[in-house]
């Protein structure tokens, strides 16, 4: 290992050096990638421009633990998340670590594998591409995920196979007596001509305190199709860091779509990277947050070669003293010609102590594109309000009404009727809750 | 693409200004320390006070790092080795026209900026800089009349210390930033404007920039003062020779508006931007911002920036009055090697403030155009609204376009709308002109001249044609 | 004037051939309507006449007023007096008609050595071009286009054709996009404008427009080659047949798609 550079440890250093040790350890390469990046990076801090708006001081002054350390309960009553096109595809994770127990899988059809990765560590894609795809320079999140991790979900597809139900991969998190840190982690690997929906939900079952990276590498290949919804329904004392990339082949699609509802502070950082010419690519986003609440959005959309779509929707809410970031970065690399990129952020500001920064960004260097973007922040319409007065409503449920529209743009195109419909119960608990713009006591 | 090689042969003509004037130079020691500041402030007479600004800022320049946050890579000036004053040695007595060198009223001659008030454009009053000093200021008597004060800074810091005490660093903080702080410790001379209560300046003020030696940086101070319900209108050029050298221009401008009064400031850039290959031109380092301080004020900055190897600019305006209103306009156009980063911050804090944007980016060459704004809507400001349009055109497939918006709103009651686009010049719109009998130069004149429309018509009409000589463009004629 | 001598063009780049041997003779003073059905290859003929730089000849030649134009670059055939209404017309955003049309007019005059008009005379000069497709002044200072609805689009062509004045003018489904008081509108003003020294090509895929221009001659063109020519009466049998009876002509050589 080479010599650490002089950095002041955080206590995610801590942490990694005195991780328990396991004789049959997996992956112990990539492990000490992990090191060596968390071992020459300071913790970011506010000073460095892509964590101007987001403050980590509260996390960096956590006292997390080992979860062995860590007093957690056991998960209970979690059979309500179950999804009903599922019941045949489904892998829960507790913790970060895999539940057989709760798991059902099998229910796919042929050419389809999912489980748990360190069964398929032996898999030649796993071997050929995890942390292969990982591609988020000296982040100590990832690092410290890298280095920690040692099993996950894996989904892989083979050529022309077809994913009959959506797969959902369960993360929960219980209750604990000292906060704790997850580090879950997906491969999901989709060959040529394959198909599959993915539902991939975070759900804090108390309010406790934990920290969560999940780190998730995503490959689709020629004529692949993958349509991937992420749920955050954490813990509102948790902080959510999540490393999401995607790399797209010749005539491909990836479609995802990320609904933020929980934890008291959340970092998203989903990319998609163009691999080749012919593809349409959708990183959808929708936000409602309140109280306390920060729910940044870091994306990259990277545009590498000609002939792309791709769409971007980033829908937020924001109430209370909540405080949301977005920075939508879209590339068009040289020569990348004939890209039609649309991006669009849309901010609901309703409280007075609410704040809303965003920053969408395009850096074009390619001549014959079309991109454009557009961000706004405001409240709601007092005209729409008043129409909808006008035909009776009361103020408050005038507001509620367009909140409600305003948001359940994004879910839309959510595939799977049971996800549809438990998001437009989420939509719909938040627009009543907070049809009154909060000020904080 | 040929059309490419037509637009090419439109944006990139050949500089015009790159000629230099052969005159004598007061010797000046080279570098920078406490001494300098101190002989500079000697050499121009100052007042204690002016010298006791100049050292504070040095001191707290000395503390402060280069920034490189900016989209654009270039090597660093070398401070130690740069001039910092530099004024010819026949330095006339800035109250007649006989007395300024000849060479140097050619050299205006030459700029299309005669100094001779008969042979000028009536209406525009001139204080023309040359390197670091003012060397004549027009109309003077004129604008006295009508009460209002136009004349370099140095003889301001001499004949009116109240106002430059109580304005000058107050927009523009001494420590504001790197670039700011050393024009702070070093600036050599500039305009300062008043405009009175009450008053409508009777033409438009200009100021013409002209760097001339090649190892002096450039460091100009502009302070504007609109008083209660006064208005001016104020024009910038900026020309240089050509140079394999780059050279530093550095300026602080500010700008105070209090209640009803209005500042409208254009600036037409055209220093020497360097060759094919990025060797020479102007570092173009310039602290702008102007404070709407009074209810019902209005700050408008309009750019057309097309000249310098760097440019890093972002006239800004700080809206602290109710019902305060600030503009920024801009074209910016790099070609060859050139850099800019470019943009502007709207600051809102009174309430029911307004803010436009409208930036239109050309990048064609080997070029990096990027737009870089911050809209910010305070916690007080209440029914703030903000709007901005950032079009980016590609000429090429060797240029680049980026667009980095910071918005940020505190205030649910405020609306913030954005938009940006990227496209290029289409075949089909080419065609179409040409099929309407245009020859494709023209054809791509024209879709350029409309892509920036918005903002040309912006500029004084006296300067609107200058405006486009420099696009190379044929703008619309007087009818519509 | 204009003549059509075995054309073959394609996508340039593409290797598609589009154009598969067009004979056509067009004499000053005639209406000539070419006619058939979507993606015969109409619209391309259009374009291919006013130097689209999309699409290469391959094979054959245009004349007009006996001089090949194939060398020529749009410019300098609209120079020459073509005039192609399009069949989409191109928005360009903050460049008014006026400014257009005064530069268009001005080049071609300076071309032809015709007398430039200044802008004053100019402004007189479109005006009253404006009536004959009635036109609202306020267009006149409109972006070219943008904005417009499709049937201003198509009568701002028509202005353009009155203001312009060609020797040759292509109508590139001029009708599409009309109702029926603009149509009487746009065709009243076409007629008013043909005159016996020029010469005015329709393209439609409908009769409709004919029954308001009474061409001279019918063309009907199917998979890139005029497969039947005929007088008017031509029309109204295809708008009661349609074009399918047709087809085998153009399969005559087994080789066209």
């Amino acid at each position: 290992m080479a010599h650490p550079t002089r950095i002041e440890p955080s206590v995610l250093h801590e942490l990694a050096m005195n991780r328990p040790v396991s004789k049959d350890r997996l992956w112990t390469g990539i492990a000490e990638e992990g090191m060596l990046t968390l071992n020459s990076n300071e913790f970011p801090d506010r000073k460095i421009e892509e964590w101007k708006f987001t403050n980590l001081k509260e996390l960096k002054r956590t006292d997390f633990v080992h979860l062995d350390k860590a007093g957690v309960s056991p998960a209970t009553d979690i059979e309500k998340y179950f999804l009903p096109e599922s019941d045949r595809s489904r892998l829960v994770f507790v913790n970060g670590y895999f539940e057989e127990k709760y798991s059902s899988i099998g229910g796919l059809g042929k050419g389809v594998t999912v489980g748990n990765l360190a069964k398929y560590a032996g898999d030649e894609a796993v071997k050929e591409y995890l942390n292969r795809l990982v591609n988020y320079d000296n982040d100590v999140f990832t690092a410290y995920n890298n280095l920690m991790f040692d099993d996950g979900a894996y989904i892989h597809l083979e050529k022309g196979a077809k994913a009959e139900a959506p797969i959902q991969i369960l993360n929960i998190y219980t209750d604990s007596e000292q906060p704790y840190i997850a580090s879950p982690r997906m491969l999901v690997i989709a060959e040529e001509d394959s198909d599959l929906t993915i539902i991939e939900d975070h759900i804090g079952l108390s309010d406790n305190r934990y920290l969560t990276i999940p780190v998730c590498e995503v490959k689709v290949k020629q004529r692949a199709h993958i349509h991937h919804v992420r749920i955050q329904r954490d813990s509102l004392d948790a902080f959510h860091l999540s490393r999401p990339i995607t790399y797209v082949e010749k005539n491909s699609e990836y479609h995802s779509y990320t609904i933020t509802l929980g934890a008291k502070l959340s970092r998203n950082e989903p990319r998609v990277i163009q691999e080749d010419e012919e593809v349409d690519f959708t990183l959808d986003g929708l936000v409602l947050i309140d109280g306390d609440q920060v729910a940044d959005t870091h994306s990259v959309m990277d545009h590498r070669f000609s002939h792309a779509t791709s769409h971007q929707l980033h829908k937020v809410v924001v109430n209370g003293s909540a405080h949301s970031i977005f920075n939508g970065k879209i590339f068009v690399r040289k020569d990348a010609q004939k890209i039609d990129s649309f991006q669009e952020n849309r901010n609901l500001l309703l409280s007075i102590d609410g704040l809303v920064n965003t920053k969408p960004q395009l850096e074009i260097f390619a001549d014959d594109v079309l991109c454009s973007h557009g961000a706004t922040i405001g409240q709601l319409d007092p005209e729409e309000v008043f129409y909808l007065q006008s035909r009776g409503m009361t103020e408050e449920k005038a507001k509620e009404v367009l909140t409600y529209a305003f948001a359940l743009e994004t879910i839309e195109n959510v595939k799977v009727d049971s996800v549809h419909k438990l998001l437009i119960e989420e939509v719909y608990r938040y627009t009543k809750a907070n049809s009154k713009p909060k000020v904080p006591a | 693409m040929s059309e490419t090689k037509a637009l090419e042969s439109m944006i990139g003509e050949e500089y015009k200004y790159g000629f230099t004037t052969d005159v004598e130079y007061e010797d000046f020691p080279k570098g920078l320390n406490e001494d300098i500041v101190r002989l500079i402030s000697e050499k121009k007479d100052e007042p204690e006070w002016m010298t006791e600004f100049r050292l504070k800022a040095y001191r707290s320049w000395l503390e402060m790092e280069e920034p490189s946050w900016f989209n654009a890579t270039y090597e660093k000036p070398k401070f130690d080795t740069l001039q910092y004053y530099s004024a010819p040695k026949n330095k006339p007595k800035l109250d007649s026209l006989d007395d300024v060198d000849p060479k140097i009223r050619e050299t205006y001659e030459k700029l299309g900026i005669p100094l001779d008030e008969q042979k000028m454009l009536a209406g525009v009053a001139v204080d023309a800089v040359f390197d670091s000093v003012s060397i004549f200021t027009t109309f003077k008597e004129k604008l006295a009349e009508a009460g209002v004060i136009f004349c370099s800074i140095s003889e301001a810091v001499k004949n009116h210390p109240d106002l430059v005490k109580k304005y000058m660093g107050s927009v523009v903080p001494v420590r504001d930033n790197f670039y700011a702080a050393l024009n702070s410790a070093v600036f050599s001379d500039g305009s300062f404007c008043y405009v009175p209560k009450d008053t409508i300046c009777p033409m438009e003020l200009s100021t013409y920039f002209r760097i001339n030696n090649m190892n002096s940086g450039q460091f100009e101070r502009t302070l504007i003062i609109a008083e209660e319900n006064s208005h001016v209108s104020y024009l910038e050029g900026c020309t240089a020779p050509m140079y394999d050298e780059h050279q530093l221009h550095a300026a602080v401008v500010e700008l105070v508006a209090l209640d009803n009064a209005e500042i409208k400031y254009s600036t037409i850039q055209n220093w020497y931007s360097g060759d094919e290959d990025g060797k020479g031109g102007i570092y173009n380092f310039v602290t702008k911002r102007g404070a709407c301080r009074g209810k019902n004020s209005k700050i408008s900055w309009t750019q057309l920036e097309t000249g310098s190897a760097v440019t890093l600019k972002y006239p800004s305006v700080i809206l602290q009055g109710d019902n305060s209103v600030g503009e920024f306009f801009s074209v910016a156009v790099t070609n060859k090697r050139q850099q800019a980063d470019t943009g502007t911050k709207m600051i809102h804090i009174g309430k029911n403030t307004k803010s436009t944007i409208i930036s239109k980016g050309i990048s064609a060459g080997n070029s990096n155009n990027s737009y870089r704004g911050e809209v910010k809507i305070s916690k007080k400001a209440d029914n703030a609204r903000n709007y901005s349009q950032c079009d980016s055109m590609l000429i090429g497939q060797t240029c680049g376009a980026h667009t980095f918006p910071y918005i940020e709103s505190a205030n649910p009651t405020g609306k913030i709308e954005h938009e940006a686009t990227t496209s290029r010049v289409g075949e089909d719109q080419i065609f179409y002109l040409q099929q309407r009998g245009i020859s494709e130069d023209d054809a791509i004149s024209l879709i350029v001249n409309g892509f920036c429309k918005e903002v040309l018509k912006e500029l004084p009409m006296e300067f609107a044609v200058e405006a486009n000589k420099l696009l190379g463009i044929k703008l619309e004629g007087s009818v519509g | 004037m204009l003549e059509l001598k075995d054309l073959h063009a394609e996508v340039e780049g593409e290797g598609i051939e589009i154009l598969k041997g067009v004979n056509l003779t067009i004499t000053k003073g005639e209406i000539h309507a070419i006619m058939g059905p979507n993606g015969s290859g109409k619209s391309t003929l259009a374009k291919v006449v006013a130097g689209h730089p999309q699409y290469e000849v391959t094979k054959g030649d245009i004349l007009f007023n006996g001089e090949s134009i194939l060398e020529m670059d749009p410019d300098e055939r609209a120079h020459a007096g073509i005039f192609l209404a399009f069949q989409y017309p191109v928005e360009v955003p903050g460049v008014t008609n006026t400014t257009l049309l005064r530069e268009s007019y001005n080049t071609i005059a300076a071309s032809r050595g015709r007398e430039e008009l200044d802008p004053l005379e100019f402004d007189d000069y479109i005006r009253e071009k404006l009536d004959l497709v009635e036109m609202n002044p306020e267009f006149l200072e409109r972006s070219v286009n943008a904005g417009f609805s499709g049937g201003e689009k198509k009568r701002n062509e028509i202005f353009q054709m009155a203001v312009l004045q060609p020797s040759l003018s292509l109508l590139d489904e001029t009708d599409s996009g009309l109702d029926i008081d603009a149509l009487r509108v746009v065709s009243d003003g076409i007629n008013k404008l043909h005159g016996e020294d020029d010469g005015v090509v329709l393209i439609t895929h409908y009769q409709r427009l004919l029954n308001y221009i009474i061409p001279d001659h019918v063309h009907v063109m199917i998979a890139g080659r005029i497969v039947k020519s005929g007088g008017k009466e031509l029309a109204l049998e295809l708008e009661e047949k349609g074009y399918d009876w047709l087809e085998s002509l153009a399969t005559v050589n087994g080789e066209a798609k």
